[in-house]
């Protein structure tokens, strides 16, 4: 589904990946940990089509086809979610119109009929159900006034709206309480398929109670350093990073 | 000076019972001041000459003789009490409120006088959005003890649109007042509000949009007197300009040095969509109080960029993106319009004027 080839990035002359290189497979859960300012973000901001990085080399190739020659609109057309840390609040703009008008440019862009009024609704009400949210949430602004925790569901929901068939999650599990973690997780296996795929950005285990990783990947200093199965994020909570970093 | 024959000729034109020795002498004053040249400070971005190029035909001064008696304070002011006509003298009686907003009828040139007494509530609607290519609104608003006004003031005229208004404010102790003021398009309009925050406790909340789009001009004066202690100000201006249009806002605070424990905060933001457009925005405060509060800030700029990366990557379009992103930018002010009328009118205009809005119609 996803293949990264060895990958460099830098913003503002600064060198943030180094040589990433990643292969997702069709129904693949891969988790990312790594430490603070290893080129997570990046990673997951640059495969979305955030304008602020210069890819100097590689290449990201998304269901066979150059990703990086994509606008930000064309890869969500194709497929590609990703899942704010921060959210950005839209204040005015009803989480309504919002979705409505995000998954209906989407299906235009991919040449399929957009949903009418009732059909959206009807849509939209039956996972704002599924994410134990509050349907009154749907009139007020996009993310206006909403805590971290009701931003990252929010996130969430969006995502089960649109049905992506790669879903990056960067760190979306950060600021949560237990509550909120499960619900947000169980958002995340309600989509898991054999035809989707996930990268979790993470810094901590916790989620990965809830979301069991195929694999688990190191980040760091800009190049994955360790791969392993889903005991390898264990094996960072008890040690942390320092044995992995020294190692590389 | 300019030849402002055509303002002569148009009023010469009224049928005889219109031309009151009253309005012929505010025309004479207005004729004797001119129009305000660029050399003045208060008039260095409005260019007014174009007004005296306008066809006679264009200044449609009203048939209906205004009320006798009403006094002017300069050229401006009595080129308005010449011209226009039906005018409004309304009191809203004390402790009374009044449910139905007050909407003068749509003349090219009115004059209002409202008075709210102690205690009285009222809605005020001011539209210079109709048809005429020069249209005046001047008035002058008093609120006693305690009055409250919520005052939406709207121009959405067309292309070709050239609009003077003025507002005088006046509040007594504790009274308060909301005002909107709204310009999106026309080709020259210059709006001066003016407020006297003369007793203990008055308050004014001031939520402005400008938007000039094409070659439009826009030019928003606000000055706040806060001559007695205790009152309260909150102003927020927005810009918005495209294409080759300017925008100007001159926010002026003054707080006297009886005006202890004033407590007065100024907010512009403007957005620039396009190269050849441009904003002059300049807060003016002066301060001859110690025991004040008094807050201020200015942002230019264009749309937020990781805004704009979050919409696109849920797949809107860049260009709806950026229309959903001046849209929200407007609503800080908008969403102080009470009236949905009112405020689904602004909203359409204002998505007319933005490119690919089409996917946001659900926004009216």
């Amino acid at each position: 589904m996803l293949e990264i080839k060895n990958l460099h990035a830098r913003i503002e002359n600064k060198d943030i990946l180094k040589g990433v290189d990643l292969r997702l497979g069709a129904g693949e859960v891969h988790a990312i940990m790594g430490p603070n300012g290893s080129g997570k973000s990046t990673l997951s901001k640059l495969l979305a089509g955030h304008e602020d990085y210069t890819i100097t080399e590689g290449s990201v190739s998304f269901l066979g086809e150059d990703l990086l020659e994509l606008a930000p609109e064309l890869r969500a057309a194709k497929g590609i979610f990703l899942g704010f840390q921060y959210p950005v609040e839209i204040p005015g703009v009803s989480n309504m119109v919002f979705l409505k008008a995000a998954l209906n440019a989407q299906r235009k862009a991919r040449g399929e009929k957009e949903l009418d009024a009732g059909d959206f609704l009807a849509w939209v009400k039956h996972r704002v159900k599924q994410m134990q949210m509050n349907p009154a949430m749907l009139s007020r602004g996009v993310n206006e006034g909403f805590s971290g925790g009701e931003k990252k569901r929010n996130e969430i929901l969006q995502m089960l709206v649109l049905e992506p068939k790669l879903m990056v999650l960067d760190e979306t599990d950060s600021g949560l309480d237990i509550d909120a973690l499960k619900v947000v997780a169980d958002g995340i296996n309600l989509m898991r398929s054999k035809e989707r795929s996930v990268l979790l950005v993470t810094h901590y285990q916790r989620l990965l109670d809830y979301v069991k990783p195929d694999f688990v990947h190191v980040l760091a200093g800009g190049r994955i350093v360790k791969s392993g199965g889903p005991e390898l994020a264990l094996e960072l909570e008890e040690k942390g990073y320092g044995w992995i970093q020294q190692a590389a | 000076m300019l030849d402002l024959a055509t303002f002569r000729s148009a009023f010469e034109a009224l049928p005889e019972p219109a031309r009151s020795s009253a309005r012929r002498k505010a025309l004479d004053a207005f004729l004797a001041g001119g129009l305000p040249s660029t050399d003045l400070e208060e008039w260095k971005y409005t260019d007014l000459s174009p007004l005296a190029a306008l066809p006679p035909a264009a200044l449609l001064p009203e048939a209906e003789a205004a009320g006798e008696g009403i006094g002017f304070t300069d050229a401006l002011d009595a080129l308005n009490a010449a011209f226009a006509g039906g005018s409004t003298e309304l009191r809203i009686a004390a402790d009374t409120r009044r449910d139905e907003p007050i909407r003068p009828a749509d003349r090219a040139h009115q004059r209002h006088r409202l008075h709210l007494e102690r205690g009285a509530e009222a809605t005020l609607i001011l539209n210079t959005s109709g048809d005429g290519a020069f249209e005046t609104v001047f008035a002058d608003i008093r609120l006693d003890a305690g009055a409250r006004l919520n005052l939406v003031r709207l121009n959405d005229a067309g292309a070709d649109a050239h609009r003077l208004t003025r507002i005088n404010m006046h509040l007594a102790r504790d009274a308060c007042a909301n005002v909107v003021t709204v310009d999106l398009g026309g080709r020259l309009s210059r709006h001066d509000l003016n407020v006297d925050l003369a007793e203990p406790g008055a308050a004014i909340h001031l939520h402005g949009l400008y938007a000039p789009a094409g070659e439009g001009h826009v030019d928003n004066h606000t000055r706040i007197e806060h001559r007695a202690p205790h009152c309260t100000s909150r102003e927020q201006y927005r810009g918005i300009a495209r294409d080759k249009a300017r925008g100007v806002f001159n926010g002026m605070i003054r707080v006297h040095k009886d005006a202890q424990k004033t407590d007065s905060e100024q907010r512009i933001a403007n957005l620039i969509l396009s190269p050849g457009a441009e904003i002059n925005a300049k807060p003016e405060l002066e301060i001859y109080a110690d025991d004040v509060k008094c807050a201020h800030g200015a942002t230019f700029g264009q749309l937020d960029d990781e805004a704009l990366f979050y919409l696109r990557s849920r797949g809107l379009p860049e260009s709806t993106a950026r229309a959903l992103l001046t849209w929200t930018f407007a609503h800080e002010v908008l969403q102080h319009i009470h009236q949905e009328d009112v405020r689904g009118r602004v909203t359409r205009r204002l998505l007319r004027q933005l490119p690919n809005s089409e996917q946001l119609e659900a926004l009216q």
